[in-house]
């Protein structure tokens, strides 16, 4: 099967700094790419990149074999986008939020405002539509972006953190949305902190360590190779350097000195 | 036990005062993205500008050396005071109450504050006795600032003439608690306001009315500076006059009451002035204290969800421009954001208010010169002032609204139209020029033309309206040169090397556009041959704006969301490119 999106020898320098170097993946329709990685190892540089909000310094993202470049007008209209965090304009409400977004992405006014009406019913927001976003909580304005990333069908979604702030009902749907956008052929990248998350609900995984892919595969494949018990052992195995259990201790200690 | 920190830390009381001032200062923006950085010395700075200079050219006036080559032999320094000391007193209550004004929010503390601080070790009556001792000390300071150059230039000034130093002094101090005082009463003012309707009403109508409060506020205020020059003419006819209800002519009574001059209607306004005083400070302080109980001490207690009921009256004018005027999706999406941002957002609104303000009591003391020199001639042809009036109001629409869209709102924010808007300045320019022009033609056609119709006829009426949409529309096209943003989305522009040439042309602009204009159109009415340079000048202005528009570089015609000052140097990073 074609792959939808690939990353090509990605990288970015910031001055000197390599902030992301050489990654490379390919997502075919119906995959969803887990992307880890402990902070700063270039999860939210990769993120800018695909979405085209960062130019990359060497390498490519292709779209169903094209350069984002090219046309990002044209790309964009097929990305549905979560950023990590849920900047919004806090004086409009939440469905004018929604309205300027779908109008931005030249969706149809009768169906955007059927789809905008549906979807904040789904997503239990309907009650609070014409309140300011200015006055939501963390969660409702991930809501709010959720929703803004899917109304207009995209083929391609990047999640960054998209549980942030959600209660347990509404990351448990959203869980579930994810198996069931990638059984119905979209193909999703989706950036976490939470391995549980991204184990339930990813068929494939990325790892990044200070920038550089240090694995990607199946996460089958990945477990299967270094053979530990649980996602969480074989990202500490790749990624952190940390004792975590000695470091819990050493907190306690300097907790209890007078 | 290691003894790392400093030995005299700040008392809880005195670090809370300390953080209640910072906030005033710098802004209650969540994330401080999208405020002006200015430093604290820099907005003090600013505040004191203009009494220094009033002061600075009042050398000129009291010169004695100047006076005796003018001839003016029978000067009275002690009359001459009056109107500079009325400009002073309003300037100081203008300028405190603008500030006041502009950080109504930062006043009192919010549901950041009770997040942060109430869990904390700290009594809610230390966290209420810190703010309101910020606030005083937020009263004094500003008082000090915005009067300290005129405080040491004004009675040096004044007293030219005279040798004794008791003079000066009495001058000096006289000014100085006059002065003084009518800026506490203006902070107080705005203070007791915002207490009063907090205690009086549900937090989410204040939040409502809170935006036209304050409007109302700037207009008021700029109202009263344009008092600054009439009212000391006025004086003599104190009783009869309305302007005894002016607070700044209350302190010009006191301030001839202490200097033994004032007239007994003078001295009685000059006595009400401490009456005034005393009034506002127990109607702050008991707003204050209630507004305190109703609204911090239940915080809690009420929804974090402010609830919204969508305005349906409306909500069929949108659709509307959709069919009429907005071509593009990116037209659509942004007009409606431009509109809800410059209508709900705070600053943006009130520098809109500021100069309609400003543009309104131009226009009334335009048309009111006009009125009084019986220009009006109905049923003629209306002279060039009356002409005027519909100018100066759209000149300074377009020039407020200009500056609003130079104002940031979260930064944030903006990730939206970098993922989803357009890519050229060419995309963005007629959205912009329609937002302008959105508020100009709608009360030019509602209001203007029926006036002007039924003064002078359809035909004139429908000449001058179409004059000044012509010219509204190139005004805009010539404000929106280079012009290469969405609105409110891209950082502060660096406005610190072109202030001054941006004001002097503002003032240049508005000569040309408002007293040239109108007096040309004035004779086109009288002689139809100065039609052709009148109707000329749009079509003209537009093409050396169009010539001018494209000799900008491709480069600099993209859309940016970052107006930095250019680097004095650039990496070539000739390794990367090898």
């Amino acid at each position: 099967m074609e792959p939808v999106l690939q990353a090509a020898e990605l990288t970015k320098r910031f001055a000197s700094v390599a902030a992301v170097q050489d990654v490379t993946f390919s997502l075919a329709p119906g995959q969803v790419l887990g992307c880890l990685g402990p902070n700063g190892s270039g999860k939210s540089t990769t993120v800018k990149m695909l979405t085209g909000l960062l130019e990359p310094s060497r390498g490519k993202v292709l779209f169903c074999g094209e350069n984002i470049q090219k046309d990002l007008v044209g790309y964009r209209k097929q990305l549905g986008y979560v950023p990590e965090e849920p900047n919004l304009y806090p004086y409009l409400t939440g469905r004018e939020y929604l309205e300027m977004v779908g109008l931005l992405r030249g969706m149809n006014s009768g169906r955007l405002g059927r789809k905008i009406d549906a979807l904040l019913g789904l997503f239990a927001m309907h009650p609070h539509r014409h309140s300011p976003i200015g006055s939501y909580s963390k969660g409702m304005r991930q809501r709010i972006l959720l929703i803004a990333a899917l109304m207009d069908d995209p083929h391609l979604l990047i999640f960054d953190e998209p549980l942030s702030g959600l209660d347990v009902t509404s990351a448990l749907v959203l869980k579930n949305l994810i198996k069931a956008l990638g059984q119905h052929g979209k193909t999703i990248f989706y950036c976490s902190h939470v391995l549980e998350v991204v184990q339930q609900v990813c068929s494939h995984l990325l790892i990044l360590r200070k920038g550089v892919v240090v694995a990607y595969g199946t996460t089958e494949e990945i477990h299967n190779d270094l053979h530990h018990s649980s996602l969480e052992r074989t990202f500490m195995n790749l990624v952190e350097e940390v004792d975590t259990e000695k470091t819990a201790e050493n907190i306690i200690t300097v907790m209890e000195t007078n | 036990m290691t003894h790392d920190e400093p030995q005299s830390a700040p008392r809880p009381f005195i670090r809370l005062v300390r953080l209640f001032l910072d906030r005033t200062f710098h802004g209650g923006d969540e994330s401080g993205a999208g405020e002006l950085d200015l430093s604290l010395g820099l907005v003090l700075s600013l505040l004191a500008l203009p009494g220094a200079l009033y002061s600075t050219l009042l050398f000129e006036k009291y010169s004695t050396l100047l006076l005796w080559m003018r001839g003016q032999h029978n000067f009275d320094p002690v009359a001459a005071t009056v109107p500079d000391e009325y400009f002073f007193i309003v300037l100081s209550t203008v300028v405190t109450g603008a500030v006041a004004v502009w950080r109504w929010d930062s006043i009192f503390p919010d549901r950041r504050d009770y997040v942060n601080l109430v869990p904390l070790p700290i009594s809610t009556k230390v966290i209420f006795l810190a703010n309101l001792t910020a606030i005083l000390c937020l009263a004094g300071v500003l008082a000090v600032d915005v009067n300290a150059a005129s405080a040491l230039l004004y009675p040096l000034a004044a007293s030219s003439g005279q040798e004794t130093f008791r003079y000066v002094a009495q001058i000096a101090g006289m000014h100085v608690l006059t002065v003084l005082l009518a800026s506490v009463f203006s902070f107080l003012a705005v203070f007791a306001t915002v207490g009063v309707l907090m205690a009086a009403l549900p937090y989410i109508v204040f939040r409502r009315i809170s935006i036209y409060l304050r409007s109302l506020i700037i207009v008021a205020l700029v109202s009263l500076l344009s008092t600054s020059f009439a009212v000391p003419s006025m004086i003599g006819n104190l009783p009869q006059t309305w302007i005894r209800f002016l607070p700044t002519v209350w302190f010009l009574g006191l301030s001839q009451l202490l200097h033994g001059s004032a007239n007994p209607a003078l001295a009685k306004l000059g006595s009400l002035s401490w009456k005034g005083l005393g009034f506002l400070f127990f109607t702050a302080l008991a707003g204050y204290s209630m507004s305190y109980r109703t609204y911090f001490a239940r915080i809690p207690e009420a929804a974090a969800v402010i609830s919204g009921v969508r305005r349906e009256s409306v909500s069929w004018l949108f659709p509307l421009f959709d069919r009429m005027l907005l071509r593009t999706p990116f037209e659509r999406a942004g007009y409606r954001y431009a509109i809800k941002t410059l209508f709900r957002s705070e600053h943006h609104s009130l520098v809109v208010a500021g100069f309609s303000a400003l543009a309104i009591v131009i226009a009334s003391q335009v048309l009111f010169a006009a009125l009084s020199g019986g220009e009006l001639n109905v049923g003629g042809f209306p002279s060039a002032e009356v002409l005027s009036v519909p100018l100066i109001l759209a000149y300074s629409i377009l020039l407020g609204l200009r500056l609003a869209f130079e104002i940031p709102v979260d930064l944030q924010a903006n990730w939206i139209f970098r993922l989803l808007a357009v890519k050229r300045s060419s995309e963005c320019i007629p959205l912009v020029r329609k937002i302008m022009l959105t508020f100009v033609i709608p009360w030019l056609v509602a209001f203007a033309t029926p006036i002007y119709a039924y003064l002078w006829g359809w035909a004139i009426a429908g000449f001058h309206v179409l004059i000044v949409t012509l010219l509204s529309l190139v005004l805009a096209q010539i404000l929106l040169v280079g012009y290469r943003k969405v609105p409110f989305t891209c950082s502060y522009p660096p406005f610190r090397d072109s202030a001054i040439v941006t004001v002097l042309s503002c003032v240049l602009g508005y000569f040309v556009f408002v007293v040239f204009i109108s007096e040309l159109e004035c004779r086109a009415l009288l002689n139809p041959l100065y039609v052709v340079p009148l109707i000329l000048i749009g079509p003209a202005a537009w093409y050396v704006t169009s010539v001018f528009g494209e000799t900008i570089a491709d480069v600099d015609k993209q859309i940016i969301f970052d107006d930095s000052t250019p680097a004095p140097f650039e990496l070539l990073d000739l390794e990367q490119r090898s």
